[in-house]
């Protein structure tokens, strides 16, 4: 078999026709995969309160407890006490301490917007991300929420943060926004399958053993130490104890179950259940199974985000070939778990507070990247047949989850690319596309081997992260470095400054400003004074958020340490820490830089009509965006038309200034220090940030009016008069490509969007692998492809009900799009169609 | 002496002229005035200017045309917007198409050096090399400006870019032959075989056409005919039986496709643009029997033996003997 050239159950070149298809409900060849889709997409988002119960309960009971020993024992009580199911046709068993597609609550992590929400803005009153609880319910949740007021993480987050933290955070006027972490949990990582697998809890639970009886007490942190084994064992043996409630709830479904054939499957969830509560996984079915637990009872310990499953093709591997080479299964049903294992996914759900969402839509937890394909560490393609068959079931299954990520290098089979692309083109989403040789040197640049960097796999939306070595806290936050540009040129006041400003009686109204007056518009005499003042306000702003974000990860250690998570780390059970203390063995903390064609567009207007061309003077061009543009027709229209250089016009003029933007602010966050004795990492991208960010925003003199979007991801600037890019998808290529990517060794992210016709026949497919190819020569990290026409976008806005399954690349994330927002919805269709004609 | 050339647009990642993804210019000019023509612009080969009356932002509220127009009255405004150009007052100077700055004048034709146009041309480079593609001339006529066409497809031959004419093959022999060499596809139309009939719509016989079609055929050329398929004029079985007798007659099938394009209502904008009617402003027709009929067409012409297609792409599913060309591209 593995002779044979890999491929998956279905030809290499199987077309699954051109952009998203109204109407379908049955795209896989597996009638359960399509009937359990269909039960997943028919369910109602519900709030479960039964871990907000369990964990209030341990939390009441043992006020005497360390904050590990708190999580364990909360984390024990749920998984003992949870009420547990299965569901018809499932061959995976386990969900979220919640019936699936109800959303759990954490009230340890923040307590005081969902007792708000409750009470002013209800759940099911949303415009969008909706979700539905009983008045009982309700009740007891307020009850059991009052307990948790000042205990929470968020709480002593704002207890501990600064003046000049708070004023540019989500507390103020939000130059940056570090809310994830500041009200939720973490995650952003890669837990080590390969060992679990292989291993097993057991295994795991003797690492641990040994490493607490070797601990001595002369150790000069052996308490903490102690009590950090003891905590994870309380964990792992829970674990244990959940799995083996599954297989005797199996067993009893199967003894109850007429059905024969139903029977046996119920039987054998049984006995996998058995297996791996403790053992390792002795088949593909097993290893399936014991993947799902390990991953929902992280989920469980806490509510991080962005949990992705690593290479999956290569941990996996080994079960499905030995399962092939014993005749113990078949291609077709190995392949029929995979999709039930993708549907499965879809499954937990996530309450996220207004403003989160408001910037961030979707009730998926968002972020579960898959990654397929890439290198070993010696370099060469290890493509095989899990990757060909996790694309199928992919394109079978065109579920939110997981983000399937392909990683490409020159040597890439031309069958993989061709496998890629016609997923692409079917227009939902999925995959995305990474670029091994600038990821590598991305990992290589945060301090990691070339063996061991050519091991990453993607994490959240664009994240490059080491599986089972490295807490990243990516996604740390986002910084609006549009707003940085307007302070940098209105002496540090907000461009739109007013007595209507809730922050106006401590600021103007106190002759002071937001931000450090580091120069104006009406005095720069050249773009290098420009240039200097962006870096100097960029400077202080970076300064803000990674001390904010110190603070936030030193709470998230003392209030919510992770102990279970970190059975997962290299590092962690060896040294007795925790991943909070720093017990990974790479730790870095990941902030995005969002509008950066923004950015570019202002800097690219004002050198060329004030400096170059003298049309204008930098007062007159301040006036008009205090102005709200409003009187400045002329200009208006000059600085959103073809006149003016733009940012992804291969156009040098403004891509210099573009390279400056991007190499300024990776400047200034890589090499910062964070708690867990690692660093900085910058990201570039705004996922769809873009959308919340410019609402809060004044006019700017990229010609955008305010409360406009500011730029998408590494995107060029479309504002509502125009969209300023006009020369195609090579220019936008070319533009993109001329800041080295591995500088942002936090990720950058490029959204491409085509309508169907312009990918259409085999020379569409074929032009489209030639144009991935070349954009990933050219050095471009990461892209990923909408295939949509603005008219299928426009009826999905009219007739939602008819688009529900209708997925959609929102900047980083996928989503469905009958669930955005009506302001991103808006955006999406505004985004330059691009033509091939 | 550098050439230079007027060129009413420079495409990039055109995907439907010619292979791959390429590099289009459209040169300004041509002989024929074929009524269903896409691109109005083309018709002279002098610079104009296009108006797009929906982005101007007022003469009340700007006014930056009529303060450097020389001939007063030749812009015409309604409720202060643009609405047309007088263009028998107008010397098509271009001023008011430099200061316009909302885009709503635009400047239909560039005068461009050989070296401007490579300029943009080499930025794809790499996708052309990736994708089998190159650049493409196209129009308007590409041989109304002979001199700079040449120089232009020598040049890129010799940086070893793929290149393609489409052509109208209007012209004398003398001249297409001194493109020959350094074409590497020619597209051309087979827009009517009634030489009457083609001068009914088009202007001109298609005499000269024919004959130069032959005579790429018999030096072998690769060559790409096309059928643009216009309701009411070229649509008869009659026809489309005449113009597989001459492929596979005089031109020996050496074709290496017969591309049928089914009329789309493209240019409207642009013939506005121009203060132009549209010629097809009246044409009305049955859609749907319409793409059937091409249809038989496409089969007919495949039963006689003819490489043919619908469109310019490829069906997916339908073309394993391209997929093996492509997979021995070794991308």
């Amino acid at each position: 078999m593995t002779k044979n050239k890999p491929i998956g159950t279905e030809a290499f070149d199987k077309h699954y026709g051109i952009g998203y298809k109204v109407g379908h409900d049955g795209f896989s060849p597996y009638s359960r995969v399509n009937k359990l889709r269909k039960v997943f997409l028919n369910k109602r988002f519900n709030i479960d309160i039964q871990r907000a119960r369990l964990i209030t309960q341990t939390y009441k009971e043992h006020p005497e407890l360390s904050a590990k020993l708190k999580t364990a024992y909360a984390l024990r009580n749920i998984l003992e006490h949870v009420e547990i199911d299965l569901y018809e046709d499932e061959l995976l068993a386990g969900e979220l301490a919640a019936p699936a597609k109800a959303a759990p609550i954490y009230p340890e992590f923040s307590a005081a917007w969902i007792i708000d929400e409750l009470k002013n803005h209800p759940f099911d009153q949303r415009a969008h991300d909706k979700f539905y609880i009983t008045e009982k319910d309700k009740e007891e949740l307020l009850e059991l929420l009052e307990f948790w007021q000042g205990r929470t993480v968020a709480d002593a987050v704002e207890a501990e943060f600064t003046e000049d933290q708070r004023k540019g955070s989500e507390m103020g006027k939000k130059v940056y926004m570090t809310n994830l972490y500041h009200f939720g949990g973490v995650g952003h990582f890669v837990m080590d399958y390969e060992k679990l697998l292989r291993l097993g809890y057991q295994g795991l639970i003797a690492e641990a053993e040994q490493y607490s009886a070797a601990l001595e007490e002369s150790d000069s942190e052996y308490t903490q130490k102690k009590e950090f084994y003891e905590a994870m064992l309380i964990e792992l043996r829970a674990a244990c104890t959940y799995i083996n409630r599954y297989a005797a709830l199996a067993k009893e479904r199967s003894s109850q179950e007429e059905n024969p054939v139903r029977k046996a499957e119920l039987e054998q969830i049984a006995e996998n259940c058995r297996q791996v509560a403790g053992g390792p996984a002795k088949t593909m079915w097993q290893a399936l199974q014991l993947w799902h637990f390990a991953t929902t009872i992280t989920l469980i310990e806490s509510n991080g985000h962005s949990v992705s499953y690593g290479r999956m093709d290569q941990w996996l591997f080994p079960y499905y070939k030995s399962d092939m080479e014993r005749h113990v299964i078949t291609k077709e049903f190995a392949q029929e778990l995979l999709e039930c294992a993708y549907v499965k996914m879809g499954n937990p759900s996530k309450l996220k507070d207004r403003m989160t969402v408001e910037v961030r839509n979707g009730r998926g937890w968002g972020g579960e990247s898959l990654t397929i394909g890439g290198v070993d560490e010696a370099g060469n393609d290890v493509t095989n047949d899990l990757t060909f068959m996790l694309l199928e079931a992919s394109v079978h299954t065109r579920m939110m989850n997981p983000w399937v990520c392909v990683r490409m290098h020159e040597n890439t089979p031309y069958e993989l690319r061709v496998k890629t692309v016609e997923c692409i083109r079917a227009g939902y989403g999925h995959p995305k596309i990474f670029n091994d040789e600038v990821a590598v040197k991305a990992m290589q640049r945060k301090g990691m081997g070339l063996a061991q960097a050519r091991n990453y796999a993607v994490v959240g939306c664009v994240e490059p992260d080491l599986p089972g070595q490295e807490y990243g806290y990516h996604d740390a936050a986002y910084i609006n470095i549009a707003k940085v540009m307007e302070l940098a040129l209105n002496g540090g006041q907000c461009i739109d400054c007013s007595q209507y400003c809730p922050r106006y009686q401590e600021c103007a109204g106190a002759g002071r400003t937001l931000g450090p007056d580091t120069g104006s518009l009406k005095k720069f005499q050249d773009i290098g004074e420009v240039l200097e003042s962006f870096e100097r306000q960029m400077k202080f702003w970076t300064d803000q958020m990674c001390s904010g974000l110190n603070l936030i990860d030193k709470v998230q250690k003392e209030r919510k340490p992770l102990p279970y998570a970190s059975a997962f780390f290299d590092g962690c059970i060896e040294k007795g820490k925790d991943l909070g203390e720093g017990g990974a063995n790479y730790n870095f903390t990941g902030p995005q830089a969002s509008g950066i064609g923004t950015c570019a567009d202002i800097l690219s207007t004002i050198k060329q009509l004030v400096f170059d061309e003298k049309r204008y003077t930098g007062e007159e061009l301040l006036e008009a965006v205090k102005d709200n543009w409003e009187g400045h027709d002329v200009l208006y229209a000059l600085v959103n038309s073809s006149k003016v250089h733009h940012y992804g016009n291969d156009d040098d003029y403004a891509d210099d200034l573009f390279k400056e933007v991007f190499e300024c602010y990776c400047r200034n966050i890589t090499g910062r220090k964070n708690p867990r004795g690692g660093e900085f990492c910058p990201g570039v991208y705004t996922v769809n940030a873009n959308v919340g960010l410019g609402l809060g925003l004044g006019a700017s003199l990229d010609g955008r009016k305010a409360g406009e979007p500011i730029s998408d991801n590494m995107g060029p600037v479309h504002t509502h008069a125009a969209s300023h890019d006009i020369s195609g998808p090579t220019a936008i290529a070319n533009s993109v490509t001329k800041a080295d990517h591995s500088l942002a060794t936090n990720g950058t992210l490029l959204n491409w969007k085509f309508p169907p016709e312009c990918v259409a026949g085999l020379e569409g497919r074929e032009n489209l692998v030639g144009f991935i190819g070349t954009y990933l020569e050219k050095g471009g990290m990461h892209c990923q492809f909408n295939i949509m026409s603005n008219e299928m976008m426009k009826a999905a806005m009219e007739t939602p009900e008819d688009y529900k399954d209708m997925l959609v690349r929102v900047a980083g994330y996928s989503a469905y799009f009958v669930e955005l927002g009506k302001p991103l919805q808006m955006d999406l269709i505004r985004r330059t169609e691009l033509a091939f004609s | 002496m550098p050439e230079y050339g007027i060129i009413f647009n420079i495409q990039r990642y055109t995907i439907h002229d010619g292979p791959g993804i390429r590099t289009e210019l459209f040169f300004k000019g041509c002989p024929l005035q074929c009524r269903w023509c896409g691109n109005p612009e083309s018709h002279k080969v002098v610079q104009q200017p296009g108006i797009y009356p929906i982005k101007c932002i007022g003469e009340d509220k700007c006014g930056c045309c009529t303060d450097v127009c020389e001939q007063s009255g030749s812009l015409i405004f309604h409720d202060h917007k643009l609405l047309a150009i007088d263009r028998q007052r107008c010397t098509n100077c271009m001023k008011c198409a430099e200061v316009c700055p909302a885009d709503a004048i635009k400047l239909w034709g560039r005068r461009v050096s050989v070296e401007e146009a490579m300029e943009t041309v080499r930025k794809d480079v790499s996708y052309y090399n990736s994708s089998g593609g190159g650049v493409t001339c196209s129009g308007g006529e590409p041989l109304t400006q002979l001199p700079f066409l040449q120089e232009l497809l020598k040049t890129c031959r010799q940086e070893g870019i793929h290149t393609c004419v489409e052509t109208t093959l209007c012209a004398d022999w003398n001249s297409i032959e001194k493109i020959v060499s350094d074409t590497d596809l020619f597209i051309t139309d087979l827009k009517h075989m009634d030489a009457a009939v083609h001068k009914q719509y088009t202007g001109l016989s298609n005499d000269r056409i024919l004959d130069n079609m032959q005579r790429l055929a018999e030096l072998e050329k690769p060559l790409i005919v096309r059928i643009p398929v216009i309701p009411g004029v070229n649509d008869t079985k009659e026809n489309m039986e005449k113009s597989a007798d001459f492929i596979l007659g005089k031109l020996k099938n050496q074709v290496e496709e017969l591309q049928l394009l089914e009329f789309m209502r493209l240019g409207e904008e642009k013939y506005k643009s121009l203060d132009l009617t549209y010629p097809m402003e009246g044409l009305e027709f049955d859609r749907d029997a319409f793409t059937l009929k091409i249809k038989d067409f496409a089969e007919y012409f495949q039963s006689r033996g003819i490489s043919c297609k619908i469109g310019t792409t490829t069906k997916e599913g339908k073309g394993n003997d391209k997929e093996q060309a492509y997979r021995h591209r070794g991308i």
